[in-house]
């Protein structure tokens, strides 16, 4: 397997990617980006613009109808993945938390789900039940840990979802729309677990179209237009002031309603409402 | 947060490159699969709405359609000689042709299908001790003929021309019904099918139940890829046979727990939205005398088909 010399400093890069859903309609075209070691990145779009399609290009789990992913350096694809060697070091550095917890929850217990992973790297047993009690305290998970999962509220099932993924120890995680039906505690504690995992050497891959988070994360920012095109990457603050953008990406909307007799016209989005001025 | 991080997950010594040359990773068949059959349903659910509109038989009435499947499914089931299923699925293929379907992907579908669900579970039956007859293969010999009860085994076992035959004959029928079938779903979209079928007086409760299904379907296979997905994320390594049966076996009793409560939601919804035993469709289109002239054509085909 060759290494691309030029794709080195990035530690995931897209080069010129399309995919055709059912090979027929168009999930995504020509998306090139690259994301960095340690960086917190955003993929917003609206809804079906192929966010959830392109972080699972970026996990290896559907291979692109043109184009090619990178991950150091080193092509993602299902020949390269059908390698031993690659599939280990590649599945063991990069983790993906799927949106839908369900059906990412496959084993018996809580334990045993944490436990997955840390075993099938071989790493003996006291090692990988410190990993997934470690990794249950920092999620408050010790009292459901005999539990199976769908016996979990919607939040529990999303940290267990993480921290099955965590006790691999992984360098990158793709995160698919992590805050979508939580409640509010459980979206804080996420956003401030997203945080440490980042200052901890992580990077963060995050699709959603939630603005507040993609402004709460500080991430750099690729915005999905409705044609499943790149329309502009750039940082957060770029991003999101950029009223236009978002509006022709369908991400706010023009909202027209009345005060007693006055009728007014104002963009709107969660983001916007709670934007702070300075 | 920051201080309840465990030291394993500061740890970032893991090596930049990894080992070469330690071989392949074989995917279980089961695992194979079963995504395969999820993918095959997907697309088969999609491709009534994406099949091309300007074929011949997709301008065809949804009513003479139908009436023409069962016609002529009755017909592949009436006829007992090899060549005149061959007939039908010439006429069938040249249909197919005509309404512009994907002919490679289409028989790929029909012949993979028709190889499992007519050849294989009919080979048993080509063999002496089942039909008697001719041995054209002689498979092995046995040092003496054996008798029990009703059963008879001859001391040379092998395939009958008499056998070969009815298998051949059920092979044809098997992927003469397919190929009618998909040709008519795949040039028909579904709501066209149910108003069809409720013109032709088919129950209620009956169109009800294979809307249904029809949905359910698609969401039991989108739920099927997500989970085969979500497997193939956190798999390092090869997994053994053993370990892709067992993993299944949990999954279909996950699916089984899935499904019964979305049909309590579904039910609950339906019941929401004041449903009764009644199936309302609307926009039932006029025959016109195409259809007519392409239903009479179509009938007298098959006609023929029955007398040759």
């Amino acid at each position: 397997m060759d290494l691309m010399k030029s794709d080195l400093e990035k530690i995931l890069s897209l080069e010129k990617v399309s995919y055709n859903y059912l090979d027929t309609i168009c999930a995504l075209s020509d998306i090139s980006f690259g994301i960095e070691k340690g960086e917190r990145f955003a993929i917003i779009g609206a809804n079906g613009t192929g966010k959830t399609t392109l972080l699972q290009m970026m996990n290896g789990l559907i291979d692109p109808s043109s184009g090619k992913l990178f991950f150091k350096g080193y092509e993602i694809s299902k020949q390269t993945l059908k390698d031993k060697g690659f599939l280990r070091f590649f599945r063991e550095r990069v983790g993906f938390v799927f949106q839908d917890s369900d059906v990412q929850l496959f084993c018996p217990t809580v334990l045993d789900e944490l436990l997955y992973g840390p075993l099938q790297l071989d790493i003996d047993e006291k090692d990988a039940l410190d990993r997934a009690f470690e990794v249950m305290r920092m999620l408050n998970l010790e009292n459901v840990k005999d539990r199976p999962s769908y016996m979990l509220s919607g939040g529990e099932k999303k940290k267990v979802a993480i921290g099955s993924v965590l006790t691999m120890n992984p360098e990158v995680l793709l995160l698919d729309e992590p805050t979508n039906g939580l409640d509010p505690k459980t979206q804080c504690f996420l956003v401030e677990l997203m945080f440490a995992l980042n200052d901890a050497g992580k990077t963060l891959v995050v699709a959603t179209h939630d603005l507040s988070l993609v402004d709460e994360l500080q991430a750099n920012v690729a915005v999905l237009s409705e044609e499943h095109r790149i329309e502009k990457i750039g940082g957060v603050n770029e991003i999101l002031g950029d009223e236009d953008l978002l509006l022709r990406v369908n991400l706010i909307h023009e909202h027209m309603h009345r005060h007693g007799e006055i009728a007014h016209k104002h963009i709107h989005s969660h983001y916007l409402f709670h934007r702070h001025s300075s | 947060m920051a201080n309840r991080i465990p030291p394993f997950l500061l740890d970032t010594s893991a090596p930049g490159s990894f080992k070469k040359d330690m071989g392949k990773v074989k995917i279980p068949f089961i695992e194979k699969g079963i995504n395969h059959l999820a993918g095959v349903i997907k697309k088969g659910y999609a491709q009534s709405e994406l099949s091309s509109q300007n074929g011949f038989f997709q301008k065809m009435d949804a009513r003479v359609k139908i009436l023409f499947l069962l016609f002529l499914i009755i017909i592949v089931s009436v006829k007992k000689d090899l060549l005149s299923e061959i007939y039908i699925w010439i006429f069938v293929f040249l249909l197919s042709l005509l309404s512009r379907l994907n002919i490679v992907a289409l028989y790929k579908k029909i012949l993979f299908l028709g190889l499992i669900f007519g050849f294989l579970i009919a080979l048993p039956s080509a063999f002496n001790f089942i039909t008697r007859g001719e041995i054209i293969i002689s498979v092995f010999k046995l040092s003496k003929s054996y008798t029990f009860w009703i059963y008879h085994l001859p001391a040379e076992i092998g395939i009958t021309r008499e056998g070969i035959y009815g298998v051949l004959t059920l092979t044809m029928r098997v992927i003469n019904s397919l190929s009618l079938s998909f040709l008519v779903l795949y040039t028909t979209p579904f709501p066209e099918i149910l108003r069809a079928l409720k013109v032709l007086r088919v129950p209620d409760t009956f169109l009800i139940i294979i809307a249904l299904c029809y949905k359910y379907i698609f969401l039991f296979a989108k739920i099927v890829e997500d989970m085969y997905l979500a497997k193939k994320s956190r798999t390092v390594r090869e997994v053994k046979n053993h370990e892709a049966r067992e993993w299944i076996t949990e999954r279909m009793a996950f699916i089984f727990r899935r499904t019964q409560l979305r049909c309590e939601e579904v039910y609950g919804a339906m019941i929401g939205r004041g449903f009764s035993d009644r199936l309302k469709l609307y926009g039932f289109r006029k025959m016109r005398i195409a259809d007519w002239c392409v239903g009479l054509s179509l009938f007298l085909a098959g006609v023929l088909l029955l007398w040759i």
